[in-house]
């Protein structure tokens, strides 16, 4: 038999009808569901009177549109509640796997609530209304990003119909630097290929210097396989994974399988990067493949700095950050935003130097605020951090396009926590370096 | 789907991605709402820069003041257009506003995907960079069955490559209708 790469192994696994032109219609085992890709499929489910094919395969959450401040107030905008009723009153009605409505304690964006509550396994493929889905793919996966259509789709018949990718390995080898991390590389191969780079290809991450990232960090490389236009990112499963996933592993959950690439697999496109030659990076506006390095743009002056989203804001990004922010205080308004209600948690449990992450942030002179997609990607006019003026931001999130995070006016760069969390420091964006003890287990992030 | 578009071209350059197409912040309205869906096509385009909305001059809007419609016909774009997140209010926006294909030296996958999935409108590429030919506002002539674009004002005509196996999901008005003209579904 040819040998096959990751994700070959993945697509014929979960073949469940093929043309002769190539075009298949593939079994999709997780489908997760937020409430602003789903209002439509819903609707359209009830139109043509069908019911979700298997509902165990939906685990659904409210996060792009819930308040991102004052939570003791509820949902003050009209358009919005009515928007996170929808999905609360859907899924009463349809049904689901699980459901972490807003205010739940284990609500959150949807890319690190899966992993979190072991609805991410290896080997699933897993679709989300929502294009970071290609973060699962950290967990050996076969995740991408689908429009309402699709979600509609996949609830009807459990199938999508799909063209196969190109396959492309990334791989990168060596040792990452003190204070480089996961997203200095990514935005390293971003920079490398641009954003159209990975268009058409389904993009595997491999090498020793990935393999010796946390599961954290390795979501934070496919999270932002598609700001290289890769619908998904791959990273084979291993003992890392495993570790992970068992821990968070549900009673009664499915079987799962860690496949990898056979060796002799062959790829349509190879790309080789040295960690040990990869820095402290940053994304200058306005597109995720404006590459330069953190010390090259100690000129940049800042007025604010955001860490948080689905790409930075996890809870082994906050440890880097308080690392760098322990016993200082911050020059420019810096905002706080954790991904889950869990990671919230964190900010208490965890500590750096004897002090709480909450602590460390709150005395630094941060803002915190509750977890969701907050603004990341803009929002309405109030949401908290939102770039309302035309002002130069560092965030840790993952797209800097025109008026991504508010004002078209503002300019974002895009950066580590570690990056982001120095630069609040000083006011200019700063590397890292200068500013973190050089903790190891950080870097991995 | 009509099979030829006359009217007015809107041009904007490469990497417009779908928080230009349809910011955010709109994302609340419902588009299975007949009252709410109209402010897709409102503020379509309008997260556009306004120095590169409406090029070569900039500072044309997409949809003027407080109407739901755009002026325009046809959007012409550069490279990897609708880059960024899976929202599929982004091709519905500009279909909304009354502008039912784009043609752009390429495209980012999920919104082609979705703009032949819910039959909005037809993503036509073109090898040859229009953005640097075109100018806002030029009359157009768009022969979906020809596979070509005229541009009367400016004189030439360009091939568009073939929408291929998806022409059929165009025409039928997406994936749903499709399936049920092909006997695929009830």
């Amino acid at each position: 038999m040819q040998a096959q790469t990751l994700y070959e192994k993945l697509w014929s696994s979960h073949v469940v009808h093929q043309e002769a032109d190539g075009t298949a219609l593939i079994y999709i085992d997780r489908h997760l569901v937020h409430e602003v890709t789903s209002p439509q499929a819903f609707e359209g489910l009830k139109l043509a009177g069908r019911t979700p094919w298997r509902i165990s395969s939906i685990v659904a959450t409210a996060d792009h549109n819930t308040p991102t401040d004052h939570w003791d107030l509820g949902i003050q905008d009209p358009v919005s509640r009515q928007q996170v009723e929808t999905l609360d009153a859907n899924i009463r009605e349809v049904g689901s796997l699980a459901y972490f409505p807003f205010k739940d304690e284990r609500q959150g964006i949807v890319h690190v609530i899966g992993p979190e509550n072991g609805a991410t396994l290896p080997g699933m493929t897993v679709v989300c209304g929502d294009s970071h889905t290609s973060t699962h793919g950290a967990f050996g996966c076969l995740a991408h990003g689908i429009g309402t259509s699709e979600v509609e789709h996949v609830m009807a018949t459990q199938c999508l119909l799909q063209k196969k990718s190109k396959t492309m390995l990334v791989r990168v080898d060596g040792q990452l630097g003190a204070g480089v991390t996961a997203k200095d590389v990514v935005l390293a191969i971003i920079g490398k290929i641009g954003t159209a780079g990975g268009t058409g290809y389904a993009m595997e991450f491999g090498g020793s210097a990935i393999r010796a990232l946390s599961m954290e960090g390795r979501m934070t490389i496919c999270n932002m396989a598609i700001e290289a236009g890769g619908k998904n990112g791959i990273i084979a499963p291993d003992a890392v994974t495993l570790d992970y996933v068992r821990q968070r592993a549900n009673p009664g959950a499915p079987a799962f399988e860690a496949v990898e690439s056979d060796a002799d697999a062959e790829y349509a496109r190879v790309w080789e990067f040295d960690a040990a030659e990869l820095e402290p990076t940053v994304a200058c506006p306005h597109s995720p493949d404006r590459r330069a390095l953190a010390r090259e743009l100690g000129e940049v002056k800042l007025d604010r700095a955001y860490i948080g989203s689905c790409t930075g804001g996890k809870t082994t990004d906050f440890q880097a950050a308080a690392e760098v922010l322990v016993g200082k205080h911050v020059r420019i308004e810096t905002f706080i935003v954790p991904a889950t209600v869990e990671v919230d948690a964190d900010l208490d449990r965890l500590t750096v130097a004897g002090k709480t992450l909450r602590e460390i942030f709150t005395a630094a002179g941060c803002r915190i605020g509750p977890a969701s997609c907050a603004a990341c990607l803009g929002g309405p006019q109030d949401t908290f951090g939102r770039a309302n003026e035309p002002l130069q931001v560092i965030s840790t999130t993952n797209r800097n396009f025109p008026g991504r995070m508010g004002s078209k006016d503002a300019g974002v760069y895009l950066a580590s926590p570690l990056t982001a969390a120095a630069s609040a420091l000083t006011g200019r964006i700063t590397d890292p370096r200068d500013y973190y003890g050089g903790n190891k287990s950080v870097g991995a992030v | 789907m009509q099979q030829k578009i006359h009217g007015k071209v809107y041009v904007v350059g490469d990497n417009v991605d779908t928080d230009q197409i349809i910011p955010a912040e709109f994302l609340s309205y419902n588009p299975a709402d007949p009252k709410e869906r109209r402010y897709f096509g409102r503020y379509a385009m309008s997260g556009v820069p306004a120095a590169q909305g409406g090029l070569p001059q900039g500072n044309v809007p997409f949809v003027r003041g407080e109407t739901f419609a755009s002026e325009f016909a046809l959007i012409v774009a550069g490279r990897n257009f609708g880059c960024g997140s899976s929202r599929e209010h982004a091709p519905l926006a500009i279909a909304e506003a009354g502008c039912r294909a784009v043609v752009a030296e390429s495209y980012a996958r999920i919104f082609y995907r979705n703009s032949v999935n819910g039959g909005y409108l037809a993503p036509l590429e073109t090898a040859r960079r229009l953005v640097d030919r075109f100018h806002t506002g030029d009359e157009i002539e768009l022969d979906l069955a020809a596979g070509t674009l005229t541009n009367p004002t400016r004189g030439g005509t360009y091939d568009l490559q073939p929408l291929g196996d998806v022409a059929e999901i165009v025409a039928a008005g997406g994936i749903f209708n499709y399936a049920r003209e092909s006997g695929m579904l009830k």
